[in-house]
């Protein structure tokens, strides 16, 4: 971006790369807040206009932290794999409203297909189960056992 | 870092255009008589008079963050279908505005998906359709190519050069050559400490090194040429009757 100086004109950026994603909460929030996970370059007042250009959201307050991401999990070559790091913004809702992170996977009635696919696959496991089991003359006891 | 995201000339033109006395763009106050414009929905332009809601106490609609989530039909669907990403040659043939327009689309879109990724793996539920984040983000590289093209363009009309930043070939202390774009300082470079400590040339010793590089570089080519060759040898062996028919003379 241009060096800015006093004196000097506005930054504007006309077709901005920042994503923003909107996150349940792992803690309970008041009712106005709404948890984001912005890009790490944007800052207080980025996300405040960000929200109120682009998604007519009226936005009160903004508070922004950044999450570490861990880095001592390893992969099979015991070469340390890191997580990504993010920032997380809570945002509070201007004008009194409200916010409740929606339940986007409700349970829907599965077609045909997919219940006569259920049916088969509780029928191979309980086959299968049965297999299992030892031999009901012999109380039950695995054929492992004995002669 | 950006202070302000403008969209100036939509802005400006919507503005100008449906400006009230009081009324701002996306002012919601229900006190407050006036338009209120919804810029950045699919239908454009569709101003809804305010002056109704003076006196009624009701929550504003929440259209604003519904965004982040896809159409509440899809809710807990297996598979979404989506059309296929936006191709350069049809981005060519579209104005300005209206990539313009279409980037914030996008953009949209693509929180939306995010936002849906992220809430499968905390549900632990597997995401529906996940190939329509893909589709996006290369609609949105083929709307910056686009865009830069007609730059690019515009830029070697009115001034002559290609780059937006002037620059020069240099070296760096290891014999490499590359293009240095000149960078904008608030102080001059002889009281840039850090600016001096980068050097800018190799010395002497270096040369044995740049020889080396070079020999590496050829290996590789050569390699790279002798595997294509074989390829193309063994294809027209076992494919006789497709080999490429040589002119002769």
């Amino acid at each position: 971006y241009p060096l800015f100086q006093l004196g000097g004109p506005q930054l504007r950026i006309f077709r901005p790369n920042f994503f923003m994603l909107a996150v349940r909460p792992g803690v309970p929030q008041p009712e106005d807040t709404v948890q984001f996970r912005v890009s790490m370059e944007m800052t207080k007042v980025d996300i405040k206009n960000y929200l109120e250009k682009i998604y007519n959201v009226p936005v009160a307050a903004v508070r922004t932290r950044i999450q570490y991401g861990a880095n001592n999990k390893r992969n099979h070559k015991n070469q340390r794999v890191k997580k990504p790091d993010y920032k997380v913004a809570y945002v509070q809702l201007g004008q009194g409203q409200t916010f409740q992170f929606p339940n986007l996977f409700p349970e829907k009635e599965q077609d045909a297909e997919a219940r006569s696919f259920d049916d088969f696959k509780d029928k191979y496991m309980e086959r299968e189960k049965q297999r299992q089991k030892g031999d009901p003359r012999r109380g039950g006891v695995p054929d492992w056992f004995g002669l | 870092m950006a202070a302000a995201v403008a969209m100036a000339a939509l802005c400006r033109r919507f503005t100008a255009a449906l400006r009230l006395s009081g009324a701002r763009p996306g002012s919601t106050l229900a006190g407050l008589p006036g338009l209120r414009l919804n810029l950045f929905h699919k239908n454009l332009a569709k101003a809804e008079p305010l002056h109704q809601l003076k006196f009624l106490h009701t929550t504003l609609s929440r259209k604003g963050l519904e965004e982040f989530f896809d159409d509440p039909r899809n809710w807990g669907e297996k598979t979404v279908k989506s059309g296929d990403a936006w191709n350069i040659k049809q981005l060519r043939g579209k104005s300005s505005e209206d990539l313009h327009k279409l980037w914030y689309v996008l953009l949209k879109e693509k929180n939306m998906l995010l936002t849906l990724e992220q809430e499968s793996k905390r549900q632990l539920k597997p995401m529906p359709s996940p190939e329509r984040l893909e589709k996006v983000e290369k609609s949105m590289k083929n709307i910056d190519l686009v865009v830069k093209e007609r730059e690019i363009a515009l830029r070697l009309l009115q001034t002559g050069h290609e780059k937006p930043v002037p620059g020069e070939w240099r070296h760096d202390f290891l014999g490499r050559t590359y293009w240095y774009s000149y960078k904008e300082w608030p102080i001059p470079w002889y009281l840039n400490k850090k600016y001096k400590r980068r050097k800018f040339y190799y010395l002497p010793h270096v040369d044995r090194f740049i020889r080396l590089r070079l020999e590496k570089s050829l290996r590789i080519k050569a390699r790279r040429q002798n595997l294509e060759r074989t390829r193309q040898k063994v294809l027209e062996r076992k494919f006789p009757h497709l080999a490429v028919k040589s002119q002769s003379q």
